[in-house]
């Protein structure tokens, strides 16, 4: 549906949001992506009883993430209830709450991790993908000594729970929320507008995400780059969750709108082909004057598939970014 | 003792006394200014209801507005830094009069009248140096510029008059900001917001300082409780504060109490608490959080209770029961016990505060 001509389609911008298609993006992008979650969080807790030997669990763990990396753009509904998306990826961590808790744990041999509703009450920064991140892939703890593979166990089993339990509110009634926002008798979403309005806010905001912390934390300033605050750098996936976000979010933008979107198509896929090309998966060169640029570009093409998607997007769903939520007072 | 003197000044004071009440502009509870479909912007009388009770227009974005005492005479303000302070008569929509600041002072936003509502003060900064200054004006004498003091800090945002007294109380909110764009933040790392408390005539009673630990969390918003219960609402400017309490209770006399939600709760808040009420039985206490699309619920000991979501959430009263809330996708909600349910939707971007009349 993008190809008709340039001047229907500044037509139909004008009459919003017939160019909105709520439904699909529920359909095609939020309820599979969260099913697919729950899949491979359920996987990768399995696994974990089978053995937490790190050489076999980090291909599940892997697989998680890049599960995440799919919806992590999507923050309301039930994957905000207790503040669930915090504790799936707790990150940024600048000051090191996720070593510290674990360690914290490990050093008492915390007897929490016997008690799946025990460990709820565990520090966010213990728990989620980063808490596994440390466990399987820094060097300062061994994976299957056996406390500490009681408490990967632990939260996988966290991880997988809260996966499951956001797939299936999801699919037992938020979609329905969502799908009928402004219908009589909707509390949540109280006119359509709104419920293509939380979708839009989130597609930037996932942008400016990945633009500024994703990218941003690592390339810090030109006098003091930090190549140690890249996320995820212990399993070198900080490229490739730079890589899965920007594709999460053009998948966003794809089933949400139907109509023709060439600056944001074209910005979207500049992105994903910078991203390609970048030979430096924890952005480990942003130390180094060249590797440095090339990270920044990165983000210039980034911060231009926002730029795409405020001027094209947003007039398209008939909605802007919230009046207060993006403004200081 | 009533002096013939001062007895024919009160008659003569009644007599000049207009006759209209808040009942002649349609018995609002709240003011809230918005943003209009047309992109224009006005301030809406509200009844208990969210239901409109009058509309007059603003010459540019507001921001907060202080309800007369009695009559329905509204002051709004532009938003922080502003150069327009309208008096509207909230009856018939008029505007009445206009403040003129004096040479390099910018309106913040806030304001609040004297008891008798024969004095109006605005937290204002001076221009060249950053630093805070009340206004004081004469509500009597077509609002008058009477004098100032200063704010004792930088960057004073909300001023409130204590119940049943004539003290007044001021969220210095701590941060400098540039001369160009003036919204630009100069002293991130030096930063020092206080609370401040004022007899009428400007004399500092007493500060509250933070920990220092926190002296990057801005002090901006207040709502009081009728036995003279403080609380006000924080926005840190630590990138890391991510469990950084927001709120702050406080009494004269008493130890400074600050309150923070569960980690993963408090994380939904931002880092960013927009406004803040009381509930209308004063058991319960209301932030909001726009940036995160949540409502934070604690008692009035600081004790979290609950967080709602609403998206751009950021309006927030007492009300019969709870609370109403407003948000920018022109929402106005309900809260209740731990639910929260739509009252009214309009086509309109509310802003930042829902303010609650003293009536």
């Amino acid at each position: 549906m993008r190809h008709f001509p340039k001047l229907i389609a500044a037509l139909t911008l004008l009459a919003s949001p017939a160019a909105a298609d709520l439904a699909r993006a529920v359909d095609e992008h939020i309820l599979p992506g969260y099913a697919a979650f729950a899949e491979t969080t359920a996987a990768l807790h399995d696994a974990a009883v089978e053995s937490c030997a790190p050489d076999t669990l980090r291909a599940d763990w892997n697989a998680a993430f890049d599960a995440w990396m799919r919806v992590s753009h999507l923050r309301f509904g039930p994957v905000e209830e207790a503040g669930r998306s915090v504790i799936i990826a707790f990150w940024p961590d600048a000051k090191g709450m996720t070593p510290k808790g674990l360690s914290r744990l490990i050093a008492a041999e915390d007897p929490i991790v016997n008690s799946p509703e025990g460990f709820k009450d565990v520090s966010v920064a213990a728990r989620g993908l980063f808490a596994l991140e440390y466990l399987l892939y820094d060097a300062q703890y061994d994976a299957t000594a056996p406390y500490t593979c009681d408490l990967i166990r632990a939260v996988t089993a966290d991880l997988a729970d809260i996966a499951g339990a956001v797939s299936h509110e999801w699919q037992n009634g938020y979609a329905d929320t969502l799908r009928t926002a402004g219908a009589p008798g909707n509390g949540t979403y109280l006119t359509e507008n709104e419920g293509l309005q939380v979708l839009f806010t989130n597609l930037v905001a996932g942008l400016e995400f990945t633009a500024n912390e994703r990218l941003g934390r690592p390339l810090g300033t030109f006098d003091r780059p930090r190549p140690n605050r890249a996320e995820a750098r212990r399993s070198e996936r900080s490229l490739r969750n730079v890589d899965l976000s920007i594709k999460a979010l053009k998948n966003l933008t794809d089933t949400l709108v139907d109509a023709p979107l060439p600056q944001s198509d074209a910005a979207f896929d500049r992105a994903i082909q910078t991203a390609a090309e970048l030979d430096d998966p924890t952005f480990a060169s942003v130390s180094d004057p060249s590797g440095r640029l090339k990270v920044e570009i990165l983000q210039q093409k980034v911060k231009a598939a926002e730029v795409g998607v405020l001027a094209e997007v947003g007039p398209a769903l008939g909605v802007a970014q919230g009046f207060n939520a993006g403004d200081g007072d | 003792m009533t002096t013939r003197r001062s007895f024919l000044t009160t008659l003569l004071a009644a007599s000049a006394m207009p006759t209209l009440s808040w009942a002649d502009a349609g018995n609002p509870r709240y003011l809230a200014a918005a943003r209009e479909p047309d992109g224009g912007y006005a301030l809406f009388g509200l009844n208990a209801l969210g239901q409109d009770t009058f509309r007059v227009p603003l010459p540019a974005r507001g921001h907060a507005a202080a309800g007369h005492p009695h009559k329905p005479l509204a002051v709004a303000f532009a938003r922080r830094p502003g150069t327009y302070a309208l008096v509207i008569d909230c009856a018939d929509g008029h505007v009445l009069h206009q403040l003129t600041l004096p040479e390099r002072r910018r309106f913040n936003g806030h304001g609040a009248f004297s008891a008798g509502g024969d004095v109006l003060y605005t937290s204002e900064i001076d221009a060249a140096s950053g630093q805070g200054v009340i206004g004081v004006w004469d509500a009597m004498s077509g609002y008058r510029r009477t004098g100032e003091w200063s704010s004792q800090g930088i960057g004073p945002h909300e001023i409130a008059r204590l119940p049943g007294s004539g003290d007044l109380v001021v969220a210095n909110g701590g941060i400098r900001t540039a001369m160009d764009d003036e919204r630009s933040k100069l002293n991130l790392d030096t930063m020092a917001p206080n609370l401040s408390y004022f007899s009428a005539d400007g004399e500092l009673l007493d500060q509250i300082s933070l920990p220092p630990e926190l002296h990057q969390n801005s002090i901006r918003h207040l709502a009081l409780r009728s036995d003279g219960l403080v609380s006000f609402a924080m926005q840190t400017e630590d990138p890391d504060g991510w469990f950084t309490p927001l709120l702050g209770l406080h009494r004269r006399g008493a130890p400074l109490v600050l309150a923070a939600a569960t980690e993963p709760q408090q994380m939904r808040m931002k880092g960013y608490a927009g406004s803040i009420a009381f509930s209308g039985n004063g058991a319960q206490v209301a932030l909001t959080s726009p940036h995160g699309g949540v409502l934070s619920l604690f008692d009035a000991a600081g004790q979290f209770q609950g967080m709602m979501a609403r998206t751009d959430v950021s309006g927030v009263g007492p009300a019969e029961g709870g609370f109403m809330t407003t948000d920018g996708l022109g929402g106005l909600c309900s809260i209740a016990g731990d639910a929260l349910s739509p009252l009214n939707s309009a086509p309109r971007a509310w802003d930042n505060h829902l303010v609650t009349l003293p009536v």
